[in-house]
């Protein structure tokens, strides 16, 4: 974590998903930087997400990338709705597709809480 | 002074192995001597060097890196900090020989005593807090690219198969590498090996391996007097979107990543896909492969499985393709890895690849990075003409 993401996090503590947009230009981007892609202005600040977006891709991981992490288990990217994205868990017992609408639930990993998507039922 | 004024005089490699009693700054030095030895040089001969690593060498001040000028006793014209290694290295050294502030340049790496067993290898996993809590690693940021692809083009998944099957087959014949012996394999042993993400299987991925590898890279003057046939450069590009492994590759950017880098190299060339005789492409899995030849103008998009198997990619065949056994079969040493590009395209075209050598190698393709990693490179390589 760092000055430049401690938002992020603290709003996740809280359940809250956040995502970076910018106060000039309006544009949406993640990860977190020191300026915004499009305009380069640092006039941003973190806003609150619907957590509601779709499945860009999505894959099974079966071999853990360190030792004592559960197999197999879902990974994914997310399309938010407002125009951004991020590399995520995507939880249920099923892969969702490509297209498939997801909305944002929580997991505490390693005494962090993290975002993570479900399928919308 | 043009570009093809640039030449690769020697090449070196060490023993590439699972698991190296050496550490990564001993294979790194290794190799230099080997590259020296081939060439014909002495290191009091070297006045310019690339040796970047996340340790060893370097000119970084970081725990690890090493005074490249103190352990050779040389004092250097030139230090290059190329990230990573192979073309973008070459490229640099050319630049420092183009301008004048080198002659000689060694470009030397690898990795040793670095990989432990049981879990993926670290360099392939960074420590991003927008990726570690979701566990991703290098593969994962592939598949998620290929996943896409196969969405769009599903009978790609056999193609790839059989991709993978050629290379290993390539590396199971050539005795120094790592996977020697091994094989030979199917399609179908590819498709029903253990998954590690999907589409993926264990067969379609590359290795984690150790070793060293150098190059040592002067100008065609002098290339002349020493005694292999020089291997000039002819063209090159490189492309970079964004920083790998941390914001995940979007397919629709990044599956023609290396098009316009093929655009410049084979434009500087005055050459076209078609004039290509061998290609030491990135194999780091099955699909990447499919996916240069399209990217590098080949074939066109979703064609990259079909054209690799009606051309014929096997040391047989009418292109190819990593013909030590590649990042799959042969040997991957992390950021190193992309000097053993170089190496083989070198070895074809002078005639040294010995059992391997491809009859009339006249150009080879070098190539460097992919789709998952967000950047790519790419060289042309011919004898001097």
């Amino acid at each position: 974590m760092t000055e430049l993401t401690a938002g992020f996090w603290s709003a996740a503590e809280r359940r809250e998903l956040v995502r970076p947009v910018c106060g000039d230009c309006g544009r949406n981007f993640f990860t977190p930087q020191i300026a915004c892609p499009e305009c380069l202005s640092e006039n941003w600040s973190y806003e609150p997400s619907s957590g509601c977006g779709r499945v860009y891709s999505a894959t099974v991981v079966h071999k853990a990338s360190t030792p004592g992490v559960e197999v197999p288990f879902h990974l994914g990217i997310v399309d938010l709705d407002e125009g951004w994205s991020m590399l995520t868990t995507l939880v249920g017992s099923r892969l969702p597709a490509i297209d498939a609408p997801v909305e944002v639930t929580w997991l505490e990993r390693d005494g962090r809480t993290v975002p993570a998507f479900r399928e919308t039922a | 002074m043009r570009l093809d004024e640039v030449a690769i005089v020697g090449v070196g490699l060490t023993p590439q192995v699972k698991r190296s009693e050496k550490n990564s700054l001993q294979v790194a030095l290794d190799a230099a001597r080997l590259a020296l030895a081939d060439a014909g040089l002495r290191h009091t001969d070297v006045d310019g060097i690339a040796a970047r690593w996340p340790g060893p060498g370097g000119t970084e001040l970081a725990p690890g890196s090493a005074d490249w000028s103190t352990l050779l006793g040389v004092p250097l014209g030139w230090i290059g900090d190329s990230y990573p290694q192979g073309v973008p290295a070459l490229v640099d050294a050319a630049g420092a020989i183009l301008t004048g502030q080198a002659t000689t340049v060694l470009i030397t790496g690898g990795q040793a005593g670095v990989l432990g067993g049981g879990t993926v290898a670290a360099y392939t996993r960074p420590g991003n807090e927008f990726v570690e809590p979701f566990g991703a690693f290098t593969a994962t940021h592939f598949a998620l690219v290929a996943q896409r692809h196969l969405a769009r083009f599903p009978h790609a998944r056999r193609g790839m198969a059989e991709i993978a099957a050629t290379i290993r087959n390539t590396g199971s014949v050539n005795p120094a590498a790592v996977m020697h012996g091994r094989g030979p394999y199917t399609a179908d042993d590819v498709l029903t090996a253990p998954p590690v993400v999907d589409p993926f299987t264990l067969l379609d991925l590359c290795l984690a391996s150790e070793g060293g590898a150098a190059v040592v890279v002067t100008t065609l003057e002098r290339a002349r007097d020493l005694p292999h046939p020089p291997v000039v450069l002819l063209g090159a590009g490189m492309e970079w979107l964004r920083q790998q492994y941390v914001d995940p590759a979007r397919y629709e950017q990044v599956w023609s990543i290396g098009s316009a880098a093929a655009r410049k190299a084979f434009g500087q060339a005055g050459l076209g896909p078609s004039d290509v005789d061998v290609a030491q492409l990135y194999d780091v899995n099955s699909l990447e492969v499919a996916r240069q030849f399209e990217a590098l103008g080949f074939c066109g998009e979703g064609e990259g499985t079909d054209f690799a198997l009606a051309t014929g990619i096997g040391a047989d065949g009418k292109l190819p393709t990593c013909t030590d056994g590649g990042l799959l079969s042969f040997s991957h040493i992390g950021w190193g890895a992309p000097t053993l590009k170089l190496a083989e395209a070198v070895h074809q075209v002078r005639g040294t690849a010995g059992d391997r050598q491809i009859a009339r190698a006249e150009i080879a393709l070098a190539a460097g990075a992919g789709s998952g990693a967000q950047y790519y490179n790419l060289a042309l390589l011919g004898r001097a003409r």
